[in-house]
C-alpha cells in the first residue's frame, strides 16, 4: 500500500505540473471523427492547426482522423467512440449523438458561428466525359438504361442529401405533390445498381471500378475527382437545383472534458473559421463561408439554385424521422 | 465496246450499292455487339462491386460479432471487444472407495463432485462466478446452501487492487484454494479441515510487482473448521481473514527457483456455532465434539477463534511439493447437561501436510492444471497421457484438554497420522484418472470402529472436466 501511496502523489504531482499555466509544453492528441469524403480536407487542415497551436501554446498536438459513412460515425461514437470532435455531413447525426449518449448539449449547434457549420456544399453530377447518356438534370436520371451511383442513405450522409436534393426537385416540378415527389425518388432508386455505405465507396464504384452512367456526389468529392482521376474521364453537372449542404462541426465535450482536451478541441474548431480553415476548406472544393475567402474560390463553382433542409423538410429531425427512420419513406420505396 | 463499258460500269455500281447496304447492316451489328459488350460488362462489374461490398461488410460484421468458442477449459461466448464474456465450465468426479480391513464405512462408489460452472465478465471490469453442486451427499441447512458453492462479482480495476462480494472460498488454506479439479489426492489433506471452506463476504484481493506478491483481506460471517455457510445463524460477529503469498523468485532467470511460493494466512473473529468434527482421508469420521440435547451434553463455539497457517509450495520442472501447517483455536463452552456443564475452555487443534509429486512423463509440475505433453487419442501414434506419482504424509492432532468434556475419549481420537501413495493419470487437459492408497494411525477411541484400527483405504476416481 506504501507504493501505491508513493504512486499516486506521483502521479498528483505529474498532473499538477502539466496543469494549464505552469509553463510545461503539453503533448495533447485529439480524434476527429468525420464522415466519408473530408480525408483530404483535414490532413491538410490538421497540419496547418498543428503548426498554429504549436506557435501559440507550445503544446504539440496529434491529430488522429476516422472517416466513414457519417450515420455510421454517429453510431461509433454513440457506442463509445472516444471522439473528441466530430465533424460530419450533417447536424441530424450529431443531434443523434447528443440525444442518445448526451456527450453534448442538445444546443450544440448554437456553440460556433453558422450553426456551426464552418464551410457548405452541394449536390452535383459526375459523368463520363462527353456525357454518353446526355444527363443534365434530376429527371435524366430515372430514364430507363441510365444507371444511377449513389451510397446508401441510411448509413451516408451525402447520400441523404443526394436523396432530399432529388426530393425537393421533384416537388418543385409537380407543385409540391409528395406522392409524385415520392414515385420520382422511387423510379431513381430503381436505376441504382449499388449502395455503398459512404460517399468515398460509391466515388470507388464509380470511379475506380466503372459502373454507372453518373454518380450523384458531394460537389467537393466530384471536383476531387476530377483532380485526381483527370478531366479527360470525367466531367461535373450541375442540376438547375440543388440543396444547400451544411456538414456541422462540434466539441464532443464531455469526452473532451474527460481527456482534458476541451480546450483545444474548441480551438481546433475555432480555426476552422479562421481566414486559413477558410482558404483549406475552399482549396478542397468546400465552399467557405468566409465572405473574401468564399470571393477568391467563387470561380471555381458553378451557380446553382440551393434549397435548404429547413425550408423544404422542415428541418432534419423531421426530414430523418419521415424519409429515413425505420420503415420511413426510404424504406418503402427501396427494395434491393 | 461502248456496250461494254457500260455494262461493265453498270455491274460496278451495282455491287458498289449492295456492298454500301451490307456496311451499314454490319456497323449496326456491330454497334448492337459493343452495346450489348457494354451492358455486360456493366453486368459484371456490378455483380464483383457487390461482392467486394458483401465482403467488406462481412469482414466489418465480424469484428462485430460475438465469437463463440469451445475447447479445454470450456465453452464460452465473447464480445467483439471481450467486454463481455459467458464461459460455460463444469466438472464430474465418479469415485470409490475400498476399505481393507473393514472399518465403520461401506465400501462404495459415489459422486464426489457434479459441478456446472457459470462465469464471465460484463462492463470489462466486473467477473463473476456461479458454481453449483449436485453430488452425492450435497445439502442444505439453515445456514449454508450446500448447492450454492460460488455466487460472486468480482470488480478489478487494477491487478493490484479488486474487490470481491459473495460467497467464495475464505482466503486461508493453500490447499483449500486450490482448485478441486487440480488436487493431488482425491481428498485434501488435514490442514484444510481447520480452516474454513467458502463463506459470504467482501474481500480486497490483488497482486503486487506482477504477481511476485498476491495478498487478500476480506471480512466474513465465519464458519466452523473446515465449513462453508452463507447465513449467519449463530452469531452476529465477522471474521476478518487475510492471506499473503509471496513468489520472491518469479522473475529471476534461474528455473531451479523460481517456482518457490510461500506466504502466511490467518483469520480472526468470535464464534458461536457448533464446532464441526474431522475425517479420516477414507472420510470417515474420527472425531466429533459432543452434541446432544436436553441434558446430554452439548458443545458450541463461545468465544474468540483464530487460525494461523504457514505455507509454501516448490515447483521445479516435472517435481513439485508443497507442505501447510494450522493451528486453530477456538473458545468452547460445555452449554448442555450432564458432565462438564457450563464449563469452556481454549482448545487448539493443529495439522500439517507435506505432498509430492513427480511426473514421469516429464510434463511441468504446477499448483495450477497440467497440460500432458502427448495426450492420449484412440487414433494410431496416440500419446499415453501424463503419469504422475504422488505422495503425502499429514497428521491432525486434537487439542488433549478437549477430552473429556467437550470430546467423548471413547470415541473420538486424539491423533490422527496418514500417509498415502497415488497415481494419476491425465489422459488429456480434461480427463484424469486417479489411485490413491492412504494409511492412517489414530490415538485412542478404542471403542470407536473407525478409530480401534488403522484405515487402509484405497480410492479412486475418474474425473472429467471442461
Amino acid at each position: 500500500m506504501k507504493l501505491n501511496l508513493i504512486v499516486a502523489v506521483g502521479a498528483l504531482g505529474a498532473a499538477l505540473i502539466a496543469q494549464p499555466g505552469t509553463g510545461v509544453a503539453k503533448d495533447v492528441k485529439l480524434l476527429n471523427v468525420s464522415y466519408d469524403p473530408t480525408r483530404e480536407l483535414y490532413t491538410e487542415f490538421n497540419a496547418a492547426f498543428v503548426k498554429y497551436w504549436k506557435a501559440k501554446t507550445g503544446d504539440q498536438v496529434t491529430i488522429q482522423q476516422s472517416h466513414g459513412g457519417s450515420g455510421k460515425q454517429a453510431r461509433s461514437v454513440i457506442d463509445g467512440l472516444a471522439a473528441d470532435v466530430v465533424t460530419l455531413a450533417l447536424a441530424y447525426d450529431i443531434d443523434a449523438i447528443a440525444e442518445k449518449s448526451r456527450l453534448l448539449p442538445l444546443d450544440w449547434q448554437k456553440k460556433l458561428p453558422n450553426n456551426s457549420s464552418p464551410y457548405t456544399s452541394t449536390i452535383v453530377f459526375l459523368v463520363r466525359k462527353g456525357n454518353p447518356k446526355g444527363i443534365k438534370d434530376w429527371d435524366d436520371l430515372l430514364r430507363p438504361g441510365v444507371s444511377v451511383i449513389t451510397p446508401n442513405p441510411k448509413t451516408s450522409g451525402g447520400a441523404r442529401w443526394n436523396y432530399l436534393a432529388a426530393w425537393a426537385y421533384a416537388l418543385q416540378k409537380n407543385g409540391n405533390e409528395e406522392l409524385k415527389a415520392r414515385d420520382f425518388v422511387a423510379r431513381l432508386f430503381k436505376n441504382v445498381p449499388v449502395l455503398d455505405t459512404g460517399a468515398r465507396g460509391a466515388t470507388t464504384t464509380f470511379v475506380q471500378r466503372g459502373i454507372g452512367d453518373v454518380f450523384i456526389s458531394w460537389e467537393n468529392e466530384a471536383y476531387l475527382a476530377l483532380k485526381e482521376f483527370g478531366s479527360e474521364k470525367f466531367e461535373i453537372v450541375t442540376p438547375s437545383l440543388s440543396i444547400l449542404a451544411e456538414p456541422p462541426v462540434a466539441v464532443v465535450e464531455k469526452s473532451a472534458r474527460k481527456r482534458g482536451t476541451e480546450a483545444v478541441a474548441q480551438a481546433y474548431l475555432e480555426y476552422l473559421y479562421s481566414e486559413e480553415g477558410q482558404d483549406i476548406a475552399g482549396k478542397h472544393f468546400y465552399r467557405p463561408r468566409n465572405e473574401r475567402v468564399a470571393a477568391k474560390y467563387a470561380g471555381q463553382f458553378s451557380k446553382v439554385k440551393l434549397i435548404t433542409i429547413d425550408e423544404v423538410f422542415g428541418g432534419w429531425q423531421k426530414a430523418q424521422k419521415t424519409h429515413f427512420g425505420e420503415g420511413g419513406v426510404f424504406d418503402q420505396i427501396f427494395r434491393p | 465496246m461502248k456496250l461494254k463499258r457500260w455494262l461493265a460500269m453498270g455491274l460496278v455500281a451495282a455491287s458498289g450499292t449492295g456492298l454500301s447496304v451490307a456496311s451499314e447492316d454490319s456497323t449496326a451489328s456491330i454497334e448492337a455487339l459493343k452495346n450489348q459488350i457494354q451492358e455486360l460488362d456493366q453486368k459484371l462489374r456490378i455483380l464483383e462491386r457487390k461482392q467486394e461490398l458483401e465482403k467488406e461488410a462481412s469482414e466489418e460484421r465480424s469484428k462485430n460479432a460475438a465469437v463463440v468458442s469451445a475447447g479445454p477449459t470450456g465453452f464460452s461466448i465473447r464480445s467483439a471487444d471481450t467486454n463481455f464474456v459467458l464461459r460455460l465450465r463444469g466438472g464430474l468426479q465418479a469415485d470409490a472407495r475400498y476399505y481393507d480391513g473393514g472399518g465403520a464405512a461401506n465400501d462404495t462408489f459415489l459422486i464426489r463432485r457434479a459441478r456446472p460452472i457459470f462465469e464471465g465478465t460484463v462492463f470489462k471490469n466486473f467477473d463473476y462466478r456461479v458454481m453449483l453442486d449436485f453430488s452425492t451427499g450435497t445439502s442444505s441447512s439453515a445456514a449454508n446452501n450446500g448447492f450454492l458453492l460460488d455466487a460472486y462479482a468480482d470488480a478489478h480495476a487494477y491487478p493490484w487492487l479488486n474487490f470481491r462480494v459473495g460467497k467464495f472460498k475464505e482466503p486461508v488454506g493453500l490447499e483449500r484454494l486450490q482448485s478441486w479439479n487440480n488436487l493431488l489426492f482425491l481428498e485434501r489433506g488435514y490442514p484444510t479441515q481447520l480452516v474454513p471452506n467458502r463463506d459470504v463476504g467482501a474481500m480486497v484481493h490483488g497482486d503486487l510487482w506482477a504477481g511476485g506478491l498476491q495478498y487478500q483481506v476480506g471480512a466474513f460471517n465465519g464458519t466452523a473448521d473446515g465449513g462453508s455457510g452463507d447465513f449467519d445463524t449463530a452469531d452476529g460477529d465477522k471474521d476478518v481473514a487475510a492471506r499473503l503469498f509471496a513468489h520472491p523468485f518469479k522473475s529471476v532467470d534461474a528455473d531451479w527457483i523460481r517456482g518457490l511460493g510461500m506466504g502466511i494466512s490467518g483469520t480472526f473473529g468470535e464464534h458461536g456455532e457448533a464446532p464441526r468434527g474431522y475425517l479420516s482421508p477414507g472420510a470417515q469420521r474420527f472425531f466429533a465434539y459432543r452434541a446432544g440435547t436436553g441434558a446430554a451434553p452439548n458443545v458450541v463455539a463461545d468465544g474468540q477463534v483464530w487460525r494461523v497457517s504457514p505455507q509454501a509450495y516448490y515447483y521445479w520442472g516435472p517435481f513439485g511439493v508443497f507442505a501447510e501447517y494450522v493451528i486453530s483455536s477456538q473458545e468452547l463452552l460445555q452449554d448442555g447437561g450432564g458432565p462438564g456443564a457450563g464449563a469452556g475452555d481454549e482448545i487448539q487443534n493443529t495439522g500439517w501436510e507435506v505432498s509430492a509429486s513427480y511426473f514421469l512423463t516429464g510434463e511441468a509440475n504446477s499448483f495450477k492444471a497440467v497440460t500432458p505433453k502427448r495426450p492420449v487419442t484412440l487414433a494410431v501414434g496416440g500419446g499415453w497421457g501424463a503419469w504422475e506419482l504422488t505422495g503425502r504424509v499429514g497428521a491432525l492432532d486434537v487439542d488433549n484438554d478437549s477430552f473429556p468434556i467437550f470430546a467423548d475419549p471413547a470415541v473420538s481420537a486424539t491423533e490422527a497420522s496418514s500417509w498415502g501413495v497415488g497415481v494419476n493419470w491425465h489422459l488429456n487437459r480434461n480427463v484424469k484418472v486417479q489411485f490413491n492408497y492412504e494409511r492412517t494411525d489414530f490415538k485412542g477411541a478404542s471403542s470407536n470402529p473407525v478409530t480401534s484400527q488403522d484405515e487402509n483405504v484405497f480410492l479412486s476416481r475418474v474425473q472429467i472436466t471442461f
